[in-house]
């Protein structure tokens, strides 16, 4: 079903949240200012690598108007954070390992005055040698840079029997390295919030991914009970995974615990870049064999991501890249090994699609090569070896049984962009056309071995309203909207009957991150859970009121009705009139958690979702720019509940991807940032977007499939820059195997295909 | 800063409608002057270096990038920003961006809806290349603009 506003009629439904957007009335939580409220800095390394021999705050405790300078000694608990792993220090103490480290941070009347205090923060450091090259950073005479050395977390993969043995069986093998960049996330807020003092504690507002996890997590470092932190972390303006981590919170908290006055941080672009999370940029190494017949025999995959400084969520990006190496194809033997490995390198973290697109992009492309080897066509190639319907997972381990795989590729098959080759217009001799496609596969949840719970609270409140709670956030992705048609097509409620809270740990329970695609279908989840219980509950109160029976009440606009089959339905009792005479407000709570694989495979996913893309490209082989005139996306993720936000999620996940294809890279040299701010980092503008899109989502699930909607925050980012990469092939005939692609490299073949083509024409072809 | 604040200046402009006397030093940035002095955070700061348009707000009839002007420019403007737009009832613009799921974080919006006026006031029926160019020193992460262009057509009528 192609998506579009007209087709989903009145289920395309304006945000909850939007008049607020739209006007500018919506405060984000940097937005927020409260009486007396100082402002913070930190002072960031000078150094990527670097002891620090002293650190002398004297001089700027003794400016006028600043209220507090701190340092590691200066904090009660912890001095470490990370979701998993608290290996990053809120502040240095002896060492610095990354350009954004941090080692002090200041409180001030102005922010001015906290910024002249923090220059005035004498530093001396002995500059090290920065470790840039995860090569490098392995080998045994390289300097550790924590105490368990350079390698943060490494697994491997094997299926079938001797991988090199299959080679030696193998007709065709393709063997190749592909790079792909330091992407960043690029949210349009900066990391931002306020920390604000009381007597039993404080509250923070700032945008997260995960409130309870932050309140955890300042709790060690506050040595201070999680119940005395109360954490407000929606609206958040944009995250895409790197807002999921701690930012600027422990600092704006232990400067309001030292200050007893409220303090904000909003941080400026260049210290987000600085110090914010990124892509792993991934060097992988693959190789692939098949038999004349175009049977995949043999894979093998070396995976070498950069984490930077901090570990972060380091091990559970590599267990997914190296878990989707194989994506939706069944290979008889495989051997993957991934290394997830430490280096002087800005801070790598969660970023959507969370190792998937690196491994993706590499893998469809191994497919392409292998197919023009073996003389076959791609889509022959990988029919011939996609996944079925009740075939294991990347991992081999079980899985919800999904036609998904053969799904996709059916439809995106059908994209006008795939069926005849562009043609060339003569009036733009240097303009060459070409057309590719691509397909993934996408894993929900945490995956296996990672405690992945969810909990929902339903209410009546004594307003009247149908009252749901979650902890998840709103991040941008429309889970309001979404919360809310879940809610008024369980309930043929109204969205007015309906009162949404999320995002504020004194008032939701905990459900888990907002992250890995899981909030839509947890949010479903759990409003079927309650929903039984809960109509019950209402319903014995108002069959006792009125005496209309039990079996004969439903839940509708306003109230609850008596339902009758003539269709004449008349409303019992409202809301409201439940709430004002029950003698107990109905309160349902639940508590349950993602599915997982049965298989003990840390990190293996249950849930799959999948997507086509297929783009088409036209290259000026003068400058060697590559514009994507077309892309269209085919996703399976069962039953679209919103269609906005679903159609939002993969046109704006398209678009970041054709950036990750096209133009994003931050470029680091020896540990610095060359690329600070958005002169130099280019986003896509409006006028680098294709003239077309189009979404086309498939529903269907498997019969007996109660695991609901899929989220689609991810997967509309996977597969876009193999199918690009793959039109520029076709354009070309040259394989890019470096993102994001170089327009010298680009340029180069496409002039050399133009002067072949016109060999004999008026291109400088040698007429004799 | 004390030694700036000493150099600082009054300036007076107009604001929205309401005029303003603010006494600043004359390089305080007139994002700055909305967002902390006069307390209209919807002027949004993203980049300060004048590429992401988050901060647009119309100055004496233009589209300006408010971390690019300074407060000494600003004696006797006219600055209208997002909050100025829906004081009765919502912009048509606005109303279009709602109906065509122009917004996501919402972050960029208030911007994009400054520049997105801005050219329909210099020129009504324009063309979807002046659209592009119009929209262009807008940057959005979220909706990869498809939505923002589904606004553009709503107001153009020519709704899918
Ligand atoms: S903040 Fe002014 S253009 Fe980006
Ligand atoms: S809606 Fe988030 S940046 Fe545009």
């Amino acid at each position: 079903m192609r998506l579009t506003r007209a087709g989903s009629r009145n289920r395309w439904k304006a945000r909850r949240d939007g008049i607020q957007k739209v006007t500018g009335e919506l405060k984000y939580l940097s937005d927020m200012s409260f009486p007396n409220m100082l402002y913070g800095t930190v002072l960031r390394s000078e150094y990527a690598f670097a002891k620090i021999n002293s650190i002398d705050t004297s001089e700027a405790e003794k400016l006028p108007g600043v209220s507090a300078v701190l340092t590691s000694k200066d904090i009660p608990g912890l001095n470490g954070f990370g979701i998993v792993i608290q290996d990053q220090p809120v502040f240095c103490e002896d060492t610095v390992r990354y350009v954004g480290d941090a080692i002090a941070a200041v409180a001030a009347e102005t922010q001015e005055i906290a910024e002249k205090a923090a220059a005035l923060i004498k530093v001396e450091y002995t500059p090290l040698q920065p470790i840039t090259d995860p090569e490098v950073s392995l080998l045994a005479k390289t300097p550790k840079l924590h105490e368990n050395g350079n390698l943060l977390h490494n697994a491997f993969y094997k299926q079938g029997a001797d991988v090199e043995e299959a080679f030696a069986n193998c007709a065709c093998i393709v063997e190749e390295v592909y790079y792909t960049p330091r992407q960043m996330h690029a949210y349009m807020e900066t990391e931002g919030g306020v920390a604000v003092p009381h007597e039993d504690g404080l509250t923070l507002y700032a945008p997260t991914q995960h409130g309870f996890k932050d309140q955890l997590q300042l709790s060690r470092i506050l040595n201070m009970p999680e119940s005395d932190i109360r954490v407000i972390s929606s609206p958040i303006g944009g995250s895409f995974g790197g807002k999921d981590e701690l930012n600027i919170q422990p600092f704006i908290c232990l400067l309001a615990r030292a200050t007893g006055k409220p303090v904000k941080i909003h941080q400026s672009r260049r210290t987000s870049v600085k110090a914010g999370l990124k892509r792993h940029p991934m060097k992988i190494t693959m190789k692939t064999g098949a038999d004349k017949d175009g049977n995949l025999l043999a894979h093998k995959v070396r995976i070498l991501a950069d984490t930077g400084a901090y570990a972060t969520l380091g091990p559970a990006v590599l267990d997914f890249a190296v878990e989707h190496s194989t994506g939706p194809y069944r290979i008889k033997h495989v051997e993957v090994e991934g290394y997830s490995v430490y280096t002087n390198n800005g801070v790598a973290g969660e970023f959507r699609g969370f190792g998937g697109n690196q491994v993706t992009f590499a893998l469809e492309s191994q497919i392409e090569k292998l197919a023009e080897m073996l003389n076959i066509s791609s889509t022959a190639l990988r029919r011939k070896n996609l996944r079925k319907t009740a075939d294991p997972g990347p991992v081999n381990q079980q899985i919800v049984p999904t036609a998904g795989a053969e799904q996709v590729l059916d439809e995106i098959l059908k994209s006008p962009i795939l069926q005849d080759k562009p043609p060339n217009n003569e009036s733009q001799p240097f303009i060459l056309k070409g057309k590719g496609y691509s397909i993934t596969m996408h894993g929900g949840g945490l995956g296996y071995g990672r405690s992945d719970p969810s909990g929902a609270r339903l209410s009546l409140n004594e307003k009247g309203k149908l009252e749901i709670s979650f902890g998840f956030e709103e991040c941008g992705q429309g889970l309001l909207s979404t919360i809310e048609m879940i809610m008024t097509e369980s309930f043929a409620c109204s969205a007015d009957d309906v009162e949404i809270t999320i995002g504020d740990t004194a008032k939701v329970p905990h459900s888990g991150s907002s992250t890995a695609s899981r909030a839509t279908n947890m949010v479903w989840t759990g409003i079927n859970k309650m929903k039984g219980s809960w109509c019950d509950k209402v319903y014995s109160f108002v069959s006792q009121q009125s005496g209309v029976p039990l079996e004969v009440l439903k839940t509708g606009h306003g109230g609850i009705w008596e339902y009758q089959e003539n269709g004449n339905s008349a409303l019992v009792m409202t809301y409201k009139e439940v709430a004002d005479k029950i003698s107990e407000l109905p309160v349902v709570t639940a508590s349950y958690h993602f599915p997982t694989t049965p298989e003990s495979i840390d990190g293996g996913h249950f849930l799959y979702s999948f997507a086509g893309a297929a783009a088409e490209v036209e290259i000026d082989a003068l400058t060697g720019r590559v514009y994507v005139s077309k892309l269209d996306h085919a996703i399976a993720a069962g039953p679209v509940v919103n269609p906005m936000g679903y159609l939002g999620q993969i046109e704006g996940g398209g678009s970041m991807a054709l950036g990750f294809t096209l133009m994003e890279d931050a470029v680091m040299d020896n540990g610095k940032y060359m690329t600070e701010n958005f002169d130099s980092y280019l986003i896509p503008t409006i006028l680098d977007i294709p003239k077309s899109t189009n979404v086309s989502a498939i529903e269907e699930l498997e019969d007996g499939d109660e695991y609901g909607p899929r989220g689609v925050g991810e997967i509309g980012t996977v597969a876009v820059a193999p199918a690009i990469v793959a039109a520029i092939h076709d354009a070309t005939g040259h394989w890019v195997n470096k993102l994001p692609i170089c327009p010298e490299e680009i340029m180069e073949f496409a002039f050399t295909k133009i002067s072949k083509e016109n060999q004999n024409g008026w291109l400088g072809g040698d007429k004799g | 800063m004390k030694e700036q604040l000493q150099a600082g200046k009054t300036i007076r402009f107009n604001v929205n409608g309401s005029s303003v006397d603010l006494s600043v030093p004359a390089t305080y940035r007139l994002v700055d002057i909305l967002r902390k002095e006069l307390n209209l955070t919807g002027t949004k700061i993203s980049c300060e270096v004048g590429r992401c348009g988050a901060c647009s707000v119309i100055l004496n009839g233009k589209l300006v990038n408010s971390c690019l002007v300074m407060a000494y420019q600003l004696e006797d403007a006219v600055v209208q920003t997002i909050e100025s737009v829906s004081a009765d009832a919502l912009h048509p613009i606005q109303e279009a961006f709602l109906q065509g799921g122009a917004l996501q974080c919402g972050y960029c919006t208030p911007g994009m809806i400054m520049a997105l006026k801005s050219l329909l006031e210099r020129e009504s029926q324009p063309t979807k290349e002046e659209v592009l160019q119009g929209l262009s020193g807008n940057l959005c992460r979220c909706t990869g603009y498809e939505g923002i262009l589904r606004a553009v057509d709503i107001l153009a009528n020519k709704a899918e």
